[in-house]
């Protein structure tokens, strides 16, 4: 097949091939980091927050109108645990400070030596007043649950140092690379008012509360406390049996409110639903990037089959000299495809700088992930065969046109 | 000459229909696109109180201990300490001030039939409502004596004065907050600044709007918790009175100054006032301190979030792409008229009637995709905001935008229509006239 007369014919009339070559270079620019971020985001919003099974999981949080002081409000809080763990259908339950995916939550800086002036890292602090392993299913990759004897009720302005505390494997991995954790001091704080608690397990996972997507999305400790005395409200996290979970939470609400003398004002949240708010944005945008993404194809394939038609019809007399000359139908297909493949070939040279372009702008403007070479190889391919595709119908119209048109005049 | 051009663009358009409806279609869906993308960037970035933003200043100063080291992006310092506000309200310094926190409590309606519930609200100080502007339905803001012993008062949200009272007048009704009788002294009128510009730490920064108000000191008073953030650089003695004592920042506070030009002298105010804290020990860091008048603020706190401006960029891609197709289609178009603009040409138009006469109907085929652009336009807002509440206050089309639009699907036409219509002049009559 000669290449050479196909692209001295497209160089006499460069217009319509720069403009077709450049729609498939904005497009595969356009489309391979839009389909980067679709990836990235979706990959973001599949992240395991720690919790297993986490349809069956909800959270219930309890405030009453009035409060009769510390002791009382303890008291409370036991009894309504008690009465959650009664009803049918719950599988487990705790007490517990903040929830993973809720974006509230507390953080906190931790060191491996008192004597540190920079933190080791910021660590998302879970607080619980009952093995939390349990309720959300968690797997220790090292070490054990807290011993009940470990649990503390403490009011906000106690200075006690908990006795324990359990780390993520991620947190670990960052504060004492290449070291078991189960046994070491982690300090709260740095300096002389530092806390040291003793590391007496490791969690495979937990995200923080924010589930943030750098590094520090993996690092929380859960510390076997539970602030009391300020009237604030408690949250109880439990597990359902497996398909209950509607239920139970009717009947969990319905069993507190009916064990509190006085007014409650209850707040239900399923993880299910936390996980949706939390990545509410990143699926919409998702959504969005794909629409454009067909978009884009759908309007680059109608520019290749606009253009291709315009020159078979621009070139039918050359059409019927050829086929007078004795070219085959097949010949002017493959003529047609080839010039095609061309063109397309350079648009596609040029999407992949200008791919490259767009994602160095995107990341270094808008802090956004590098394109692997992948997406753009990927690219270029569905550019080729979209080219191939839309360019074939003019190119058999062509092929059907009359070698008796080399014979008239006109 | 211009309406017959009209009439000619027309007649041709519509000899083609497919091809017209192709080439409108492409430009509306590019023009629709960045159209939507820019509408919430242009609402998100709006100026939301344009008469006074350069008159209002937020202070931010640096209470964090002398070792901590920054972890980048994290500490919210953006808030102030108790004590800060505290000193700055006592200042004097502008026309007004204020300081305040978010809260969200537990409202007991005194109607039984309804259940208590949670609302969210702020706690400032009264210079509060005069400084932004907030319009009042019924009554006013609480008075000076009651701003500074912490009565037991609040002002409702329209729509939470409606929800409890129905269209009655509650001004001097009571109800139960924090376990207290409050009395309720204002209703203010609807209220919605977008950004919240004077309170971007708690809560949503768009679509969200408090339901009641209480005094700052009445907040303080009764030891009500915040609905935001907080950040303490170290250990507190424990308990309320502890976090008021203590370097946690959990407060906003905003100057309002007469004119502009006194920034220099709030600046120097504030200088003096961290260097007398550092004598007494406290600031230790000797970092800048700074004020941010509106527009500052909300380009510090980050308020377009980068998955808009990402959007926006993508959009406009996006547009160049339905350009360049919209180019090629005009080319397609025109260039199978040479026989009629070869005539036109001998019978004496010049090359200049022809390139008007082709620019019109790009300029049609412009305007058709406006029209259609901005319905696809609104469809788009409408599914954007259908995503959260935050997304439905700023997805919202104004009349500039709307003008912008057709604006936009003109100029890219015509744009779009300037190299074929070059191409269209260039015919030579003569070729064209001796096909048979």
């Amino acid at each position: 097949m000669e290449i050479r007369p196909i692209l001295a014919a497209l160089m006499r009339n460069k217009t319509g091939p720069i403009l077709v070559a450049l729609q498939v270079a904005l497009s595969l620019a356009i489309l391979a980091n839009a389909l980067h971020i679709v990836s990235e985001r979706r990959a973001a919003a599949a992240r395991p927050s720690g919790i297993a099974d986490e349809s069956a999981v909800f959270a219930i949080s309890v405030n009453h109108l009035r409060s009769d002081g510390p002791q009382q409000e303890l008291a409370t809080r036991n009894r309504e645990i008690a009465t959650l763990r009664a009803v049918p259908g719950v599988v487990s339950a705790a007490s517990v400070g903040q929830l993973p995916m809720s974006n509230s939550g507390w953080n906190t800086s931790v060191a491996v030596d008192r004597k540190q002036t920079r933190e080791s890292a910021v660590a998302s602090t879970y607080t619980a007043a009952d093995s939390l392993v349990q309720t959300w299913g968690m797997t220790l990759a090292a070490g054990r649950d807290f011993a009940p004897g470990e649990f503390m009720d403490l009011t906000s302005d106690s200075r006690e140092t908990p006795r324990a505390v359990l780390i993520t494997r991620a947190l670990a991995s960052k504060m004492w690379p290449n070291q078991p954790a189960v046994g070491k001091t982690l300090y709260i704080g740095m300096g002389e008012e530092a806390m040291g608690i003793p590391v007496v397990g490791v969690l495979e996972r937990l995200q923080d509360h924010n589930a943030r997507i750098d590094e520090r999305g993996d690092y929380s400790i859960i510390i076997p406390i539970r602030e009391y005395g300020a009237n604030g409200g408690a949250t109880y996290t439990v597990r359902a049996a497996p398909g209950q979970r509607e239920r139970v939470i009717r009947d969990a609400e319905e069993a507190v409110r009916k064990a509190s003398p006085d007014a409650v004002i209850l707040n239900t949240r399923t993880i299910d639903e936390l996980r949706k708010s939390r990545y509410r944005a990143d699926v919409a945008l998702s959504w969005t990037l794909v629409v454009v993404s067909v978009l884009l194809l759908l309007i680059t394939a109608g520019g290749i089959v606009g253009m291709a038609s315009l020159w078979v019809n621009q070139r039918r007399k050359q059409i019927g000299v050829r086929r007078a000359l004795g070219a085959r139908k097949a010949d002017i297909v493959r003529y047609f495809i080839t010039e095609n493949i061309l063109i397309t070939s350079a648009g596609v040279c040029g999407g992949v700088l200008l791919g490259i372009g767009l994602n160095q702008m995107l990341v270094t403007r808008l802090e956004m992930a590098r394109l692997p070479l992948g997406y753009l190889l990927g690219g270029a391919l569905v550019f080729w065969a979209l080219g191939i595709a839309a360019a074939f119908g003019p190119a058999w119209r062509a092929a059907g046109i009359s070698p008796a048109l080399a014979t008239r005049s006109t | 000459m211009f309406s017959y051009y009209l009439t000619l663009g027309v007649r041709s358009l519509r000899r083609n229909p497919v091809l017209t409806a192709l080439m409108v279609l492409t430009l509306a869906i590019g023009v629709a696109a960045s159209v939507s993308t820019l509408t919430i960037l242009h609402m998100m970035s709006g100026d939301p109180i344009a008469h006074k933003s350069t008159r209002l200043f937020a202070p931010v100063l640096d209470n964090r201990p002398v070792n901590d080291h920054d972890a980048p992006g994290e500490r919210m310092d953006n808030q102030l300490s108790y004590i800060d506000v505290g000193n700055l309200l006592k200042s004097g310094q502008g026309v007004r001030r204020t300081g305040m926190y978010g809260i969200a409590l537990v409202l007991e309606p005194p109607e039984k039939s309804i259940a208590p519930f949670w609302t969210e609200g702020m706690a400032p100080t009264r210079d509060f409502f005069a400084m932004f502007d907030v319009p009042f339905l019924h009554g006013q803001a609480w008075s000076e004596a009651d701003d500074t012993r912490g009565a037991d008062v609040v002002v409702l949200s329209r729509k939470m004065a409606a929800k409890l009272y129905g269209d009655a007048n509650p001004v001097g009704r009571q109800l139960r907050l924090l376990d207290a009788p409050f009395t309720v002294v204002g209703v203010i009128d609807t209220w919605t600044p977008q950004p919240r510009y004077y309170s971007l730490q708690s809560g949503n920064k768009f679509g969200v709007s408090e339901d009641l108000f209480i005094p700052f000191a009445t907040a303080i008073r009764h030891e009500t918790g915040h609905n935001g953030g907080m950040s303490c650089s170290t250990r507190t003695d424990g308990g309320f009175q502890g976090i008021l004592r203590s370097e946690c920042t959990w407060l906003q506070f905003w100057f309002e100054t007469g004119s502009s030009a006194d920034r220099a002298q709030l600046q120097t105010y504030l200088d003096n006032y961290a260097a007398d804290q550092r004598k007494l020990g406290r600031l230790q860091r000797k970092a800048p301190n700074a004020l941010f008048d509106v527009p500052e603020w909300l380009v510090h706190m980050k308020v377009v979030g980068k998955d808009n401006k990402l959007s926006a960029w993508l959009a406009f891609g996006f547009l160049a792409l339905c350009l360049v197709n919209t180019i090629g289609l005009l080319l397609a178009k025109f260039s199978v008229r040479a026989a009629e603009v070869g005539i036109r040409r001998a019978l004496g138009a010049s090359r200049n009637d022809i390139f008007r006469q082709f620019l019109t109907e790009s300029a049609v085929i412009g305007l058709a995709g406006g029209v259609l652009g901005l319905l696809l336009a609104f469809g788009a807002l409408a599914l954007l905001s259908m995503q959260s509440n935050a997304m439905a206050a700023v997805a919202r089309m104004d009349l500039p935008m709307l003008a912008f639009t057709f604006a936009l699907s003109v100029l890219a036409a015509l744009l779009a229509g300037l190299l074929p219509t070059w191409r269209a002049c260039q015919v030579t009559p003569a070729i064209q006239l001796k096909s048979q």
